[in-house]
């Protein structure tokens, strides 16, 4: 009687420690998969905004598609660096529609290796569909002749 | 045996239990991830507060103009600092603006009452609106009627800027052999700088052979790549001790420099003359508001820089606001200050306190450090003129 009590007791012990074991693997394997919101997922979803919000103003002053088509990429790099704070560094790659990068000039401010080293690196893409023309008889036609920008922006 | 399959279900369900708990309850202890959702939280009330801040009118709509405006005014229900009478997103009315500037003459909002308006009792802010670029004025110095000017157009890093575009407007004043007096504004055409980022000219001021001119100051209006603009003087702003200009919508309101005025100082008290008010706008156009040629009389617009009210003049000129102006030119029938007897002033500001040119406005504490803040940034217009305006939020130990 005294021996069946103790061999329970001991089977108690044995299925106290298999259970804490697996609850300790199930914690440490929760933890691994658990989504963790680090906050550079943030910095890089600011720096969108704010890639989007220049970019926009520019467009909507005429001055981007001005600087895109015709190939003014030391205006449009003093353009950015003038209205992106000066903290932030940015390498813009203009692309046509068949994948071919126009500008044959570096957009780009800041350390070279910022877009390599920094994780908070963010991308923006941003299309203009054309341009308007002058005709021969002074009348506007709108050139069917898209642009696909790419700025990536990274602060520091 | 029927105990022992009991117990093993129970044990069963408590194991579970305490698992599912564990998994639910794990992450939320980690403090990495209470400091990311605390980020997060932050950033997301940030972007909510600027967001109110930029794209928000406030009400009333027109509160940055009301005219008796008092200290923390009552009557300015939401606050809110984008201009009511542009439809464009991030257009900020400078009049609203600069109803943050703390010592404002004509009254302003501070920290505390912005903060109440914001909702942000458990949070601290910093607001700051920043030049795009700056320029500094190396040489100014004329020779009879040649003016020569150097400037440089630098990064905020200080890196120099070329191509950027420059045009000059000189003022000057000076008098004729018979005592009648001059005062003249002229543009001159663009320069570029150079790949050092500085521009330098010398232009003729054309003044007649019989003006003999004491008085020159040069406004450069630089703009990088047709973007961003900004316009500063030559003149340094200690210069002015006749009165404060200050404009609220279409009035313009000169202050006394001391409030309450001092009576006593009978150097002060002294009639001071307006010849002329002209004013200048982002696209550099010049408005001419006022064009007195003599102080003739009392019946002349005057005021005396000691005796009177704490305000000394003001009046009203019909589309002065719509006119976006960035420097506001005085010219003053004054003492010269310097001692010997002379009269003129000529006072060139900004028309409205800290702001526009290449001063940087900052409004609220700085965070202490080491505690986790957000900070946002977006480009704003004031006056036509664009700045980077950026928002740091910190949490509040109670």
């Amino acid at each position: 009687m005294t021996r069946d009590k103790g061999l329970k007791g001991q089977m108690r012990v044995i299925e106290v420690i298999l259970a804490s074991l697996v609850i300790v693997f199930a914690l440490s394997f929760a933890n691994i998969l658990a989504i963790v919101p680090t906050s550079p997922k943030y910095e890089a979803t600011e720096l969108e905004k704010l890639g989007y919000n220049v970019l926009h103003d520019l467009d909507k002053q005429g001055l981007l598609p001005r600087f895109v088509y015709k190939e003014e990429w030391e205006n449009l790099t003093a353009a950015l660096r003038v209205t992106l704070p000066f903290d932030v560094s940015f390498n813009m790659t203009v692309y046509n529609l068949d994948g071919i990068k126009i500008n044959d000039k570096p957009i780009f401010y800041g350390e070279i290796t910022t877009f390599t080293i920094s994780k908070n690196v963010a991308s923006v893409t941003y299309g203009l569909v054309g341009y308007a023309e002058r005709g021969e008889k002074g009348e506007y036609m709108a050139k069917y002749d898209p642009r696909i920008l790419i700025l990536q922006l990274s602060r520091g | 045996m029927v105990n022992a399959v009991y117990d093993h279900v129970m044990a069963i369900l408590v194991v579970g239990a305490v698992f599912v708990g564990a998994v639910i309850i794990l992450p939320t202890m980690s403090s990495i991830n209470i400091k990311a959702v605390d980020e997060q939280q932050l950033r997301n009330t940030a972007l909510n507060v600027f967001n109110t801040m930029l794209l928000d009118t406030g009400y009333p709509l027109y509160w940055g103009s009301i005219r008796d405006f008092k200290k923390n005014d009552p009557r300015v229900q939401r606050f809110g600092l984008a201009s009511a009478e542009d439809s464009t997103l991030y257009v900020l009315d400078p009049d609203k603006v600069q109803r943050l500037v703390v010592g404002n003459p004509l009254n302003y909002c501070d920290y505390n009452r912005v903060k109440d308006m914001l909702g942000l009792n458990e949070y601290g802010f910093r607001l700051r609106i920043v030049p795009p670029f700056n320029v500094t004025f190396l040489k100014h110095e004329r020779t009879g009627n040649m003016l020569y000017y150097e400037a440089k157009v630098h990064y905020l890093d200080g890196g120099p800027i070329p191509n950027a575009m420059v045009s000059a407007i000189v003022i000057c004043a000076g008098q004729k052999g018979s005592g009648e007096l001059y005062f003249n504004i002229t543009r001159f055409p663009s320069i570029k700088t150079n790949e050092m980022g500085i521009c330098s000219c010398t232009v003729n001021l054309a003044a007649p052979s019989d003006i003999t001119i004491n008085y020159d100051v040069v406004i450069l209006r630089v703009t990088v790549a047709d973007v961003a603009t900004l316009v500063i003087s030559s003149q340094q702003p200690i210069n002015n001790t006749i009165a404060r200009i200050n404009i609220v919508y279409d009035e313009i309101i000169l202050t006394s420099w001391k409030d309450p005025p001092d009576y006593n100082d009978v150097k002060q008290q002294e009639n001071v003359w307006i010849l002329h008010i002209a004013t200048l706008d982002s696209k550099g156009s010049i408005w001419n508001w006022m064009d007195n040629d003599e102080p003739t009389g009392s019946q002349d617009p005057m005021f005396n820089s000691g005796k009177g009210p704490f305000e000394r003049w003001s009046s009203k000129f019909i589309g002065l606001h719509d006119s976006d102006p960035v420097i506001v030119i005085f010219d003053f029938w004054a003492d010269d200050g310097t001692g010997q007897g002379g009269r003129r002033q000529i006072i060139i500001t900004t028309p409205y306190p800290q702001l526009l040119g290449t001063n940087i406005f900052e409004f609220g504490p700085i965070p202490k450090s080491g505690c986790t803040t957000a900070k946002v940034q977006r480009s704003v217009m004031i006056s036509g003129m664009t700045y980077t305006s950026e928002l740091t939020l910190w949490k509040e130990s109670p």
